[in-house]
Protein backbone atom coordinates (compact mmCIF):
# COMPACT_ATOMS: atom_id res chain seq x y z
CA UNK A 1 0.00 0.00 0.00
CA UNK A 2 2.93 2.45 0.91
CA UNK A 3 4.55 1.96 -2.24
CA UNK A 4 1.60 2.77 -4.18
CA UNK A 5 0.88 5.99 -2.39
CA UNK A 6 4.65 6.53 -2.76
CA UNK A 7 4.27 5.75 -6.64
CA UNK A 8 1.63 8.23 -6.71
CA UNK A 9 3.36 11.28 -5.38
CA UNK A 10 6.11 10.85 -7.77
CA UNK A 11 3.25 10.69 -10.81
CA UNK A 12 1.93 13.40 -9.33
CA UNK A 13 5.69 15.74 -8.70
CA UNK A 14 6.38 14.17 -12.36
CA UNK A 15 3.13 16.18 -13.60
CA UNK A 16 3.41 18.98 -11.33
CA UNK A 17 6.68 20.68 -11.72
CA UNK A 18 7.65 20.84 -15.16
CA UNK A 19 3.56 22.48 -15.70
CA UNK A 20 4.80 25.51 -12.84
CA UNK A 21 8.44 25.49 -14.76
CA UNK A 22 6.28 26.23 -18.19
CA UNK A 23 4.35 29.12 -16.27
CA UNK A 24 7.63 30.43 -14.84
CA UNK A 25 9.78 30.07 -17.67
CA UNK A 26 9.24 33.41 -19.10
CA UNK A 27 11.14 36.32 -17.51
CA UNK A 28 9.12 39.78 -16.83
CA UNK A 29 10.51 41.27 -20.26
CA UNK A 30 8.55 42.17 -23.07
CA UNK A 31 8.57 40.25 -26.18
CA UNK A 32 8.71 36.74 -24.64
CA UNK A 33 8.10 33.60 -26.28
CA UNK A 34 6.13 32.45 -24.12
CA UNK A 35 2.75 33.24 -23.05
CA UNK A 36 2.27 33.02 -19.46
CA UNK A 37 -1.69 33.55 -19.73
CA UNK A 38 -2.04 30.67 -21.93
CA UNK A 39 -0.42 28.56 -19.92
CA UNK A 40 -1.77 29.23 -17.13
CA UNK A 41 -5.37 28.83 -18.70
CA UNK A 42 -4.43 25.41 -19.98
CA UNK A 43 -3.22 24.80 -16.53
CA UNK A 44 -6.91 26.09 -15.44
CA UNK A 45 -8.59 23.94 -18.13
CA UNK A 46 -7.00 20.70 -16.94
CA UNK A 47 -7.57 21.20 -13.29
CA UNK A 48 -11.20 21.55 -14.05
CA UNK A 49 -10.92 18.49 -15.90
CA UNK A 50 -9.65 16.64 -13.09
CA UNK A 51 -11.99 18.34 -10.74
CA UNK A 52 -15.37 18.03 -12.25
CA UNK A 53 -13.73 14.38 -12.97
CA UNK A 54 -13.30 14.04 -9.57
CA UNK A 55 -16.16 15.54 -8.25
CA UNK A 56 -18.58 13.39 -10.41
CA UNK A 57 -17.22 9.73 -8.87
CA UNK A 58 -17.38 11.65 -4.97
CA UNK A 59 -20.71 12.72 -5.46
CA UNK A 60 -21.67 9.68 -7.40
CA UNK A 61 -19.74 7.65 -4.11
CA UNK A 62 -22.07 9.66 -1.89
CA UNK A 63 -25.66 8.91 -3.46
CA UNK A 64 -24.58 5.27 -3.71
CA UNK A 65 -23.45 5.04 0.16
CA UNK A 66 -26.87 6.82 1.16
CA UNK A 67 -28.71 4.70 -0.91
CA UNK A 68 -27.03 1.36 -0.77
CA UNK A 69 -26.23 1.34 3.64
CA UNK A 70 -29.18 3.00 4.70
CA UNK A 71 -31.25 1.14 7.37
CA UNK A 72 -34.03 0.43 5.38
CA UNK A 73 -32.40 -0.80 1.97
CA UNK A 74 -33.34 -4.82 2.47
CA UNK A 75 -29.26 -5.47 2.46
CA UNK A 76 -28.83 -3.96 5.61
CA UNK A 77 -27.08 -5.74 8.07
CA UNK A 78 -26.49 -4.96 11.46
CA UNK A 79 -22.22 -3.74 11.23
CA UNK A 80 -19.93 -6.30 13.62
CA UNK A 81 -19.67 -3.31 16.07
CA UNK A 82 -23.01 -3.66 16.64
CA UNK A 83 -22.51 -6.88 18.84
CA UNK A 84 -20.22 -5.01 21.10
CA UNK A 85 -22.05 -1.99 21.14
CA UNK A 86 -18.52 -0.51 21.12
CA UNK A 87 -18.04 2.42 18.34
CA UNK B 1 -24.24 15.17 29.54
CA UNK B 2 -26.02 16.98 31.67
CA UNK B 3 -29.51 18.02 31.36
CA UNK B 4 -29.94 21.51 31.62
CA UNK B 5 -33.92 23.12 30.85
CA UNK B 6 -35.57 19.23 32.50
CA UNK B 7 -35.19 20.49 35.99
CA UNK B 8 -36.16 23.84 35.83
CA UNK B 9 -34.51 26.21 37.53
CA UNK B 10 -34.24 30.19 38.13
CA UNK B 11 -32.72 32.17 34.35
CA UNK B 12 -30.32 34.26 37.02
CA UNK B 13 -28.52 30.86 38.31
CA UNK B 14 -27.67 29.89 34.62
CA UNK B 15 -26.55 33.67 33.95
CA UNK B 16 -24.58 33.95 36.82
CA UNK B 17 -23.17 30.24 36.59
CA UNK B 18 -19.72 29.25 35.72
CA UNK B 19 -20.00 25.94 35.10
CA UNK B 20 -19.17 24.92 31.08
CA UNK B 21 -22.79 23.71 30.47
CA UNK B 22 -24.57 26.57 31.58
CA UNK B 23 -22.05 29.09 29.76
CA UNK B 24 -22.63 26.42 26.76
CA UNK B 25 -26.29 27.04 27.24
CA UNK B 26 -26.13 31.06 27.45
CA UNK B 27 -24.01 30.85 23.96
CA UNK B 28 -26.54 28.20 22.21
CA UNK B 29 -29.20 30.77 23.41
CA UNK B 30 -27.40 34.44 21.82
CA UNK B 31 -26.37 32.64 18.76
CA UNK B 32 -29.29 31.09 17.80
CA UNK B 33 -31.36 34.32 18.70
CA UNK B 34 -28.46 36.44 16.54
CA UNK B 35 -29.16 33.61 13.78
CA UNK B 36 -32.57 34.42 13.39
CA UNK B 37 -32.17 38.32 13.69
CA UNK B 38 -29.10 37.95 10.92
CA UNK B 39 -31.43 35.92 8.70
CA UNK B 40 -34.29 38.42 9.04
CA UNK B 41 -31.60 40.82 7.08
CA UNK B 42 -31.00 38.77 4.73
CA UNK B 43 -34.35 38.22 3.75
CA UNK B 44 -34.71 41.86 3.60
CA UNK B 45 -31.83 42.02 1.13
CA UNK B 46 -33.13 39.10 -1.32
CA UNK B 47 -36.56 40.89 -1.07
CA UNK B 48 -35.25 44.07 -2.21
CA UNK B 49 -32.81 42.61 -4.92
CA UNK B 50 -36.18 40.44 -6.25
CA UNK B 51 -36.33 43.43 -8.83
CA UNK B 52 -34.32 46.03 -10.23
CA UNK B 53 -35.34 49.69 -8.82
CA UNK B 54 -36.06 50.64 -5.33
CA UNK B 55 -38.35 47.96 -3.52
CA UNK B 56 -38.42 47.83 -0.19
CA UNK B 57 -35.37 49.50 1.46
CA UNK B 58 -35.46 53.09 1.72
CA UNK B 59 -31.74 53.84 -0.14
CA UNK B 60 -28.38 51.94 -1.00
CA UNK B 61 -26.98 53.35 2.23
CA UNK B 62 -29.47 51.46 4.37
CA UNK B 63 -28.70 48.73 2.16
CA UNK B 64 -24.82 48.94 3.02
CA UNK B 65 -26.07 49.05 6.55
CA UNK B 66 -28.48 45.88 6.74
CA UNK B 67 -25.48 43.59 4.58
CA UNK B 68 -22.98 44.78 6.91
CA UNK B 69 -24.50 43.52 10.26
CA UNK B 70 -25.92 40.91 8.38
CA UNK B 71 -22.41 39.36 7.63
CA UNK B 72 -20.79 40.87 10.81
CA UNK B 73 -23.75 39.26 13.04
CA UNK B 74 -23.82 35.99 11.58
CA UNK B 75 -20.08 35.68 11.46
CA UNK B 76 -18.99 36.59 14.56
CA UNK B 77 -22.24 35.95 16.55
CA UNK B 78 -23.31 33.27 15.56
CA UNK B 79 -21.38 30.87 13.46
CA UNK B 80 -18.41 31.73 16.42
CA UNK B 81 -20.61 31.45 19.11
CA UNK B 82 -22.63 28.34 18.60
CA UNK B 83 -19.18 26.58 18.02
CA UNK B 84 -18.31 28.13 21.60
CA UNK B 85 -21.97 26.85 22.84
CA UNK B 86 -20.71 23.33 21.18
CA UNK B 87 -17.03 23.25 22.78
CA UNK B 88 -18.59 24.27 26.04
CA UNK B 89 -20.88 21.33 26.59
CA UNK B 90 -18.59 18.41 24.92
CA UNK B 91 -14.88 19.65 25.07
CA UNK B 92 -14.57 18.80 28.99
CA UNK B 93 -16.45 15.68 28.98
CA UNK B 94 -14.83 14.34 25.93
CA UNK B 95 -11.50 14.82 28.01
CA UNK B 96 -13.04 13.67 31.10
CA UNK B 97 -12.51 17.13 33.38
CA UNK B 98 -14.74 18.63 35.88
CA UNK B 99 -15.17 22.05 33.71
CA UNK B 100 -12.98 24.33 31.57
CA UNK B 101 -9.92 25.29 33.20
CA UNK B 102 -10.61 28.84 34.15
CA UNK B 103 -14.63 28.61 34.29
CA UNK B 104 -14.56 32.32 35.32
CA UNK B 105 -12.53 33.17 32.58
CA UNK B 106 -14.97 31.23 30.25
CA UNK B 107 -17.67 32.78 31.83
CA UNK B 108 -16.39 36.61 31.18
CA UNK B 109 -15.56 35.75 27.84
CA UNK B 110 -19.43 34.72 26.95
CA UNK B 111 -20.30 38.13 28.85
CA UNK B 112 -18.44 40.26 26.69
CA UNK B 113 -20.70 39.05 23.68
CA UNK B 114 -23.81 40.92 24.35
CA UNK B 115 -22.54 44.02 24.68
CA UNK B 116 -20.59 43.52 21.29
CA UNK B 117 -23.41 42.57 19.74
CA UNK B 118 -25.37 45.46 20.88
CA UNK B 119 -22.93 47.85 19.58
CA UNK B 120 -23.09 46.44 16.43
CA UNK B 121 -26.93 46.41 15.86
CA UNK B 122 -27.00 49.60 17.83
CA UNK B 123 -24.60 51.50 15.72
CA UNK B 124 -25.61 49.56 12.28
CA UNK B 125 -22.35 50.73 10.26
CA UNK B 126 -22.89 50.37 6.72
CA UNK B 127 -19.05 49.54 5.04
CA UNK B 128 -18.98 45.54 5.04
CA UNK B 129 -18.12 43.28 7.45
CA UNK B 130 -14.15 43.79 6.88
CA UNK B 131 -14.41 47.86 6.83
CA UNK B 132 -12.42 48.16 3.76
CA UNK B 133 -10.34 51.66 3.51
CA UNK B 134 -9.96 54.29 2.56
CA UNK B 135 -14.13 54.15 2.75
CA UNK B 136 -14.06 53.41 6.30
CA UNK B 137 -11.53 55.62 7.57
CA UNK B 138 -12.74 58.86 5.58
CA UNK B 139 -16.25 58.56 5.11
CA UNK B 140 -17.91 55.92 6.81
CA UNK B 141 -20.45 57.86 9.36
CA UNK B 142 -19.70 57.70 12.96
CA UNK B 143 -20.16 56.78 15.57
CA UNK B 144 -21.87 53.56 13.53
CA UNK B 145 -18.63 53.12 12.15
CA UNK B 146 -16.31 53.17 15.68
CA UNK B 147 -19.99 51.37 17.36
CA UNK B 148 -18.55 48.53 14.72
CA UNK B 149 -14.92 48.90 15.59
CA UNK B 150 -15.28 48.57 19.50
CA UNK B 151 -17.99 45.62 19.41
CA UNK B 152 -15.28 43.33 16.87
CA UNK B 153 -12.24 44.82 19.13
CA UNK B 154 -14.73 43.06 22.19
CA UNK B 155 -15.51 40.03 19.97
CA UNK B 156 -11.93 39.44 19.43
CA UNK B 157 -11.05 39.99 22.82
CA UNK B 158 -13.84 36.99 23.97
CA UNK B 159 -12.47 34.54 20.89
CA UNK B 160 -9.09 35.01 22.52
CA UNK B 161 -9.49 34.06 25.97
CA UNK B 162 -12.37 31.29 25.08
CA UNK B 163 -9.25 30.05 22.83
CA UNK B 164 -7.11 29.83 25.82
CA UNK B 165 -9.53 28.34 28.04
CA UNK B 166 -10.10 25.44 25.23
CA UNK B 167 -6.59 24.67 24.80
CA UNK B 168 -5.48 24.80 28.55
CA UNK B 169 -8.27 22.64 29.07
CA UNK B 170 -7.40 20.25 26.62
CA UNK B 171 -3.59 19.81 26.78
CA UNK B 172 -3.51 20.60 30.73
CA UNK B 173 -6.10 19.45 32.24
CA UNK B 174 -7.31 16.33 30.25
CA UNK B 175 -7.55 12.93 31.95
CA UNK B 176 -4.18 11.52 32.86
CA UNK B 177 -5.57 7.95 30.83
CA UNK B 178 -6.69 9.38 27.69
CA UNK B 179 -3.73 10.35 25.60
CA UNK B 180 -3.91 12.98 22.95
CA UNK B 181 -4.08 10.01 20.11
CA UNK B 182 -7.07 8.79 21.42
CA UNK B 183 -8.88 12.51 22.13
CA UNK B 184 -12.25 12.15 20.04
CA UNK B 185 -11.95 14.06 16.98
CA UNK B 186 -14.49 16.51 17.88
CA UNK B 187 -12.03 18.00 20.58
CA UNK B 188 -8.82 17.91 18.33
CA UNK B 189 -11.46 20.29 16.13
CA UNK B 190 -11.59 22.98 18.91
CA UNK B 191 -7.95 22.17 19.89
CA UNK B 192 -7.12 23.69 16.37
CA UNK B 193 -9.38 26.05 15.44
CA UNK B 194 -8.33 27.59 18.85
CA UNK B 195 -4.68 27.33 18.21
CA UNK B 196 -5.52 29.13 14.99
CA UNK B 197 -7.52 32.16 16.90
CA UNK B 198 -4.22 32.74 19.25
CA UNK B 199 -2.24 33.40 16.31
CA UNK B 200 -4.45 35.03 13.87
CA UNK B 201 -6.72 37.13 15.83
CA UNK B 202 -3.82 39.49 17.24
CA UNK B 203 -3.06 40.96 13.75
CA UNK B 204 -6.74 42.26 13.22
CA UNK B 205 -6.51 43.87 16.37
CA UNK B 206 -3.81 45.74 15.41
CA UNK B 207 -5.58 46.63 12.17
CA UNK B 208 -8.75 47.58 14.22
CA UNK B 209 -6.69 50.10 16.85
CA UNK B 210 -5.06 51.58 13.27
CA UNK B 211 -8.03 51.95 11.70
CA UNK B 212 -9.24 53.65 14.74
CA UNK B 213 -6.60 55.77 15.24
CA UNK B 214 -7.13 56.77 11.84
CA UNK B 215 -10.59 57.37 11.82
CA UNK B 216 -9.79 60.15 14.79
CA UNK B 217 -7.05 61.29 12.88
CA UNK B 218 -4.45 60.42 15.08
CA UNK B 219 -2.78 58.52 12.40
CA UNK B 220 -2.48 57.51 8.45
CA UNK B 221 -2.00 53.86 8.25
CA UNK B 222 -4.68 53.75 5.75
CA UNK B 223 -5.54 56.95 4.58
CA UNK B 224 -3.86 57.85 0.88
CA UNK B 225 -4.39 61.60 1.86
CA UNK B 226 -1.85 61.24 3.88
CA UNK B 227 0.46 58.83 2.50
CA UNK B 228 -1.47 55.79 4.25
CA UNK B 229 -1.98 52.42 2.25
CA UNK B 230 -5.40 50.78 1.82
CA UNK B 231 -4.08 47.69 0.41
CA UNK B 232 -1.86 46.94 4.14
CA UNK B 233 -5.05 46.88 5.77
CA UNK B 234 -6.34 44.06 3.03
CA UNK B 235 -3.58 42.23 4.29
CA UNK B 236 -3.87 42.35 8.16
CA UNK B 237 -7.34 41.42 7.57
CA UNK B 238 -7.23 38.51 5.12
CA UNK B 239 -4.06 37.40 7.31
CA UNK B 240 -6.58 37.38 10.15
CA UNK B 241 -9.79 36.51 8.60
CA UNK B 242 -8.59 33.93 6.01
CA UNK B 243 -7.43 31.48 8.71
CA UNK B 244 -10.97 32.57 10.66
CA UNK B 245 -12.58 30.63 8.00
CA UNK B 246 -11.15 27.91 8.96
CA UNK B 247 -11.47 28.80 12.99
CA UNK B 248 -15.44 28.69 11.54
CA UNK B 249 -15.27 25.40 9.44
CA UNK B 250 -13.08 23.20 11.53
CA UNK B 251 -15.52 22.91 14.61
CA UNK B 252 -18.07 22.22 12.33
CA UNK B 253 -16.72 18.86 10.85
CA UNK B 254 -16.03 18.15 14.00
CA UNK B 255 -19.57 18.47 14.56
CA UNK B 256 -19.96 16.36 11.67
CA UNK B 257 -16.77 13.62 13.23
CA UNK B 258 -19.33 13.51 16.41
CA UNK B 259 -22.46 12.53 14.26
CA UNK B 260 -21.68 10.72 11.27
CA UNK B 261 -19.89 7.56 13.21
CA UNK B 262 -22.73 7.65 15.79
CA UNK B 263 -25.75 7.17 13.02
CA UNK B 264 -23.65 4.93 10.89
CA UNK B 265 -23.19 2.64 13.63
CA UNK B 266 -19.49 2.23 13.35
CA UNK B 267 -16.23 4.05 14.41
CA UNK B 268 -14.57 6.60 12.23
CA UNK B 269 -12.80 4.64 9.72
CA UNK B 270 -9.50 6.50 10.35
CA UNK B 271 -9.11 8.70 13.27
CA UNK B 272 -5.40 9.23 12.81
CA UNK B 273 -5.84 11.04 9.25
CA UNK B 274 -8.96 13.20 11.00
CA UNK B 275 -6.46 14.36 13.62
CA UNK B 276 -4.01 14.87 10.72
CA UNK B 277 -6.13 16.87 8.45
CA UNK B 278 -6.74 19.24 11.32
CA UNK B 279 -3.61 20.03 11.83
CA UNK B 280 -2.52 20.24 8.22
CA UNK B 281 -5.77 22.49 7.61
CA UNK B 282 -4.62 24.85 10.71
CA UNK B 283 -1.31 25.35 9.38
CA UNK B 284 -1.71 25.90 5.49
CA UNK B 285 -4.82 28.22 6.77
CA UNK B 286 -1.85 30.75 6.49
CA UNK B 287 -0.46 30.42 3.46
CA UNK B 288 -3.62 31.69 1.39
CA UNK B 289 -4.48 34.98 2.91
CA UNK B 290 -3.84 36.87 -0.45
CA UNK B 291 -5.86 34.95 -2.70
CA UNK B 292 -8.40 37.15 -1.99
CA UNK B 293 -6.19 40.23 -3.60
CA UNK B 294 -5.37 38.77 -6.42
CA UNK B 295 -6.44 42.35 -8.37
CA UNK B 296 -4.52 44.46 -6.21
CA UNK B 297 -1.55 44.41 -8.25
CA UNK B 298 0.09 41.75 -6.76
CA UNK B 299 3.05 40.13 -9.04
CA UNK B 300 2.93 37.00 -10.68
CA UNK B 301 4.68 35.27 -8.14
CA UNK B 302 3.29 36.33 -5.34
CA UNK B 303 -0.26 34.99 -6.96
CA UNK B 304 1.35 31.72 -7.47
CA UNK B 305 2.92 31.44 -4.05
CA UNK B 306 -0.56 32.13 -2.68
CA UNK B 307 -2.68 29.77 -5.50
CA UNK B 308 -0.50 26.93 -4.33
CA UNK B 309 -0.87 27.59 -0.49
CA UNK B 310 -4.26 27.92 -1.13
CA UNK B 311 -4.51 24.53 -3.03
CA UNK B 312 -2.52 22.89 -0.43
CA UNK B 313 -5.41 23.22 1.66
CA UNK B 314 -7.59 20.77 -0.69
CA UNK B 315 -5.53 17.44 0.30
CA UNK B 316 -6.76 18.10 4.12
CA UNK B 317 -10.26 18.56 3.12
CA UNK B 318 -10.36 16.06 0.81
CA UNK B 319 -9.08 13.91 4.02
CA UNK B 320 -11.85 14.74 5.72
CA UNK B 321 -14.51 14.04 2.92
CA UNK B 322 -13.47 10.56 2.49
CA UNK B 323 -12.97 10.08 6.40
CA UNK B 324 -16.64 10.42 6.17
CA UNK B 325 -17.76 8.80 3.28
CA UNK B 326 -15.52 5.67 4.62
CA UNK B 327 -17.18 5.57 7.49
CA UNK B 328 -20.44 5.59 6.46
CA UNK B 329 -19.17 2.47 3.90
CA UNK B 330 -20.38 -0.40 5.15
CA UNK B 331 -22.52 0.73 8.08
CA UNK B 332 -26.02 0.99 8.89
CA UNK B 333 -27.10 4.31 8.79
CA UNK B 334 -29.96 6.17 10.61
CA UNK B 335 -30.99 9.05 8.51
CA UNK B 336 -32.55 11.01 11.35
CA UNK B 337 -32.61 14.74 11.21
CA UNK B 338 -28.48 14.82 12.69
CA UNK B 339 -27.45 12.57 9.99
CA UNK B 340 -29.19 14.41 7.62
CA UNK B 341 -27.95 17.69 7.51
CA UNK B 342 -24.03 15.83 8.28
CA UNK B 343 -24.55 14.19 4.59
CA UNK B 344 -25.62 17.39 3.16
CA UNK B 345 -23.29 19.29 4.69
CA UNK B 346 -20.64 17.15 3.04
CA UNK B 347 -22.20 17.20 -0.29
CA UNK B 348 -22.20 20.78 0.34
CA UNK B 349 -19.00 21.31 1.65
CA UNK B 350 -17.46 19.17 -1.40
CA UNK B 351 -19.09 21.36 -3.74
CA UNK B 352 -17.84 24.66 -2.22
CA UNK B 353 -14.36 23.22 -2.02
CA UNK B 354 -14.09 22.69 -5.42
CA UNK B 355 -15.70 26.60 -6.21
CA UNK B 356 -13.08 27.29 -3.85
CA UNK B 357 -10.26 25.63 -6.33
CA UNK B 358 -11.69 27.40 -8.82
CA UNK B 359 -11.30 30.47 -7.42
CA UNK B 360 -8.02 30.00 -6.35
CA UNK B 361 -6.66 29.85 -9.89
CA UNK B 362 -5.75 33.43 -10.70
CA UNK B 363 -6.79 33.47 -14.39
CA UNK B 364 -11.03 32.48 -12.84
CA UNK B 365 -9.79 34.71 -9.97
CA UNK B 366 -10.18 37.80 -12.15
CA UNK B 367 -13.22 37.02 -14.16
CA UNK B 368 -15.14 36.30 -10.68
CA UNK B 369 -13.46 39.14 -8.56
CA UNK B 370 -16.46 41.29 -7.00
CA UNK B 371 -19.17 39.08 -8.46
CA UNK B 372 -21.79 37.36 -7.28
CA UNK B 373 -19.35 34.11 -7.80
CA UNK B 374 -17.77 34.97 -4.62
CA UNK B 375 -21.19 35.80 -2.28
CA UNK B 376 -22.31 32.67 -3.46
CA UNK B 377 -18.67 30.55 -3.32
CA UNK B 378 -19.02 31.87 0.64
CA UNK B 379 -21.96 31.71 1.75
CA UNK B 380 -21.99 28.04 0.13
CA UNK B 381 -19.26 27.11 3.37
CA UNK B 382 -20.90 29.15 5.72
CA UNK B 383 -24.14 28.49 5.28
CA UNK B 384 -23.89 25.59 3.67
CA UNK B 385 -21.19 23.63 5.49
CA UNK B 386 -20.84 25.27 8.76
CA UNK B 387 -24.22 26.11 9.60
CA UNK B 388 -25.57 22.76 8.27
CA UNK B 389 -22.89 20.95 10.66
CA UNK B 390 -24.06 23.33 13.53
CA UNK B 391 -28.26 22.83 12.41
CA UNK B 392 -27.38 18.61 12.55
CA UNK B 393 -26.00 19.10 16.08
CA UNK B 394 -28.15 21.49 17.61
CA UNK B 395 -30.68 18.81 16.81
CA UNK B 396 -28.19 16.21 18.14
CA UNK B 397 -27.46 18.03 21.45
CA UNK B 398 -31.53 19.38 21.68
CA UNK B 399 -32.51 15.95 23.58
CA UNK B 400 -29.47 16.62 26.10
CA UNK B 401 -30.43 19.63 26.62
CA UNK B 402 -33.57 19.68 27.09
CA UNK B 403 -34.35 16.39 27.79
CA UNK B 404 -36.96 15.94 25.61
CA UNK B 405 -36.83 14.97 22.10
CA UNK B 406 -38.03 17.64 19.13
CA UNK B 407 -40.21 16.81 16.36
CA UNK B 408 -38.38 14.20 14.16
CA UNK B 409 -40.58 14.89 10.78
CA UNK B 410 -40.45 18.83 11.25
CA UNK B 411 -36.49 18.46 11.95
CA UNK B 412 -36.31 16.75 8.02
CA UNK B 413 -38.76 19.23 6.39
CA UNK B 414 -36.56 21.74 7.57
CA UNK B 415 -33.44 20.12 6.14
CA UNK B 416 -34.92 19.34 2.91
CA UNK B 417 -36.25 22.66 3.18
CA UNK B 418 -32.92 24.56 3.58
CA UNK B 419 -31.06 21.73 1.18
CA UNK B 420 -33.17 22.96 -1.94
CA UNK B 421 -32.99 26.66 -0.58
CA UNK B 422 -29.10 26.60 -0.34
CA UNK B 423 -29.07 24.83 -3.59
CA UNK B 424 -31.07 27.76 -4.93
CA UNK B 425 -29.60 30.63 -3.55
CA UNK B 426 -25.85 29.53 -4.19
CA UNK B 427 -25.74 27.63 -6.94
CA UNK B 428 -27.50 30.61 -8.38
CA UNK B 429 -25.30 32.72 -6.92
CA UNK B 430 -22.05 31.64 -8.64
CA UNK B 431 -23.82 31.83 -12.06
CA UNK B 432 -25.02 35.11 -11.96
CA UNK B 433 -21.35 36.20 -10.66
CA UNK B 434 -19.85 34.84 -14.30
CA UNK B 435 -22.89 36.56 -15.88
CA UNK B 436 -21.40 39.63 -14.50
CA UNK B 437 -23.30 40.90 -11.67
CA UNK B 438 -21.31 42.72 -8.93
CA UNK B 439 -21.81 41.88 -5.38
CA UNK B 440 -22.90 44.59 -3.19
CA UNK B 441 -25.29 46.86 -5.30
CA UNK B 442 -28.91 47.78 -4.23
CA UNK B 443 -29.82 48.08 -7.50
CA UNK B 444 -29.15 46.67 -10.97
CA UNK B 445 -29.83 47.27 -14.41
CA UNK B 446 -32.60 45.05 -16.00
CA UNK B 447 -31.09 42.56 -17.67
CA UNK B 448 -33.52 39.17 -18.17
CA UNK B 449 -30.85 36.99 -17.08
CA UNK B 450 -30.14 38.69 -14.02
CA UNK B 451 -33.86 39.40 -12.99
CA UNK B 452 -34.35 35.55 -13.79
CA UNK B 453 -31.53 34.59 -11.25
CA UNK B 454 -32.17 37.08 -8.68
CA UNK B 455 -35.76 36.04 -8.24
CA UNK B 456 -34.65 32.18 -8.05
CA UNK B 457 -32.24 33.32 -5.11
CA UNK B 458 -34.74 35.29 -3.29
CA UNK B 459 -37.24 32.32 -3.97
CA UNK B 460 -34.38 29.67 -2.19
CA UNK B 461 -34.00 32.43 0.43
CA UNK B 462 -37.54 32.10 1.16
CA UNK B 463 -37.54 28.59 1.52
CA UNK B 464 -34.47 28.83 3.80
CA UNK B 465 -37.02 31.19 6.03
CA UNK B 466 -39.68 28.81 6.15
CA UNK B 467 -37.32 26.31 7.44
CA UNK B 468 -35.67 28.58 10.06
CA UNK B 469 -39.11 29.06 10.96
CA UNK B 470 -40.43 25.96 11.00
CA UNK B 471 -37.02 24.94 13.02
CA UNK B 472 -37.70 27.74 15.34
CA UNK B 473 -41.22 26.12 16.05
CA UNK B 474 -40.52 22.96 16.82
CA UNK B 475 -37.78 23.45 19.00
CA UNK B 476 -39.79 25.88 21.13
CA UNK B 477 -42.48 23.74 21.12
CA UNK B 478 -40.58 20.51 21.82
CA UNK B 479 -38.28 21.97 24.93
CA UNK B 480 -41.78 22.04 26.47
CA UNK B 481 -44.20 19.72 25.14
CA UNK B 482 -41.45 17.04 23.29
CA UNK B 483 -41.58 13.15 24.11
CA UNK B 484 -39.19 13.09 27.14
CA UNK B 485 -35.84 11.31 25.64
CA UNK B 486 -34.70 7.81 26.40
CA UNK B 487 -31.18 9.49 27.97
CA UNK B 488 -29.28 6.50 27.33
CA UNK B 489 -30.39 6.07 23.91
CA UNK B 490 -32.53 8.97 22.47
CA UNK B 491 -31.86 8.47 18.64
CA UNK B 492 -32.28 4.42 18.95
CA UNK B 493 -29.19 3.48 17.58
CA UNK B 494 -28.15 0.93 20.55
CA UNK B 495 -24.62 0.77 21.03
CA UNK B 496 -23.27 2.87 24.16
CA UNK B 497 -22.58 6.75 23.67
CA UNK B 498 -18.84 7.43 24.37
CA UNK B 499 -19.82 9.22 28.04
CA UNK B 500 -22.77 7.39 29.35
CA UNK B 501 -21.06 8.52 32.78
CA UNK B 502 -21.65 12.18 32.14
CA UNK B 503 -25.87 11.66 31.31
CA UNK B 504 -26.24 9.75 34.91
CA UNK B 505 -24.99 12.59 36.94
CA UNK B 506 -25.81 15.66 35.95
CA UNK B 507 -24.23 18.44 38.42
CA UNK B 508 -27.22 19.71 39.65
CA UNK B 509 -28.80 16.79 41.14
Amino acid sequence: MRSKIGLLVVFTIIFIIPTLNYAFAAGDEPGEYLDRRVVIWNLFFRMMVVAFTIGAVVSGTMVWLVWRFRESNPNAKPTKYEETGEW
Amino acid sequence: MVLELQKPRPIWQIMFSTHHTDVGLLYLIMSLAFFFMGGVLALFIRIELFLPGPQIIADSMTFNRMFTVHGTTLIFLFILPFASAVGNYFVPIMVRYKDMAYPKLNAIAFWMLPPAGALVWLGFADFTWYAQPPYSVISAPAPAADMWIFGLKIIGISQVLGSINFIVTILKCKHPDLPLSKMPLMAWSFLSSSLIVIVAIPTFAAALLMLLTDRMGMSGFFDPNVGGDPIAYSHLFWFTFHPEVYVLVIPAIGMMYEIIPRFSRKPIFSHSSGVFAFIMLAMVSFASWAHHMYATGMSFTEKTVFMVGTLAAVPASAMHVFNFLATMWGGRIKFATPMMWSVGGIALFFAAGAGGVVNSAMPLDFITHDSYWVVGHFHLFVMGTIAFGSFGFAYYMFPYVTGRMYHEKLGQVHFVLSFVGAILVFFTQHILGLFGMPRRVYDYPPFPEWIAMNQIITMGAVLLAIGAAIWLGNFIYSMGRGKPADMEDPFKLGGKYYYPYQQKTPHHD
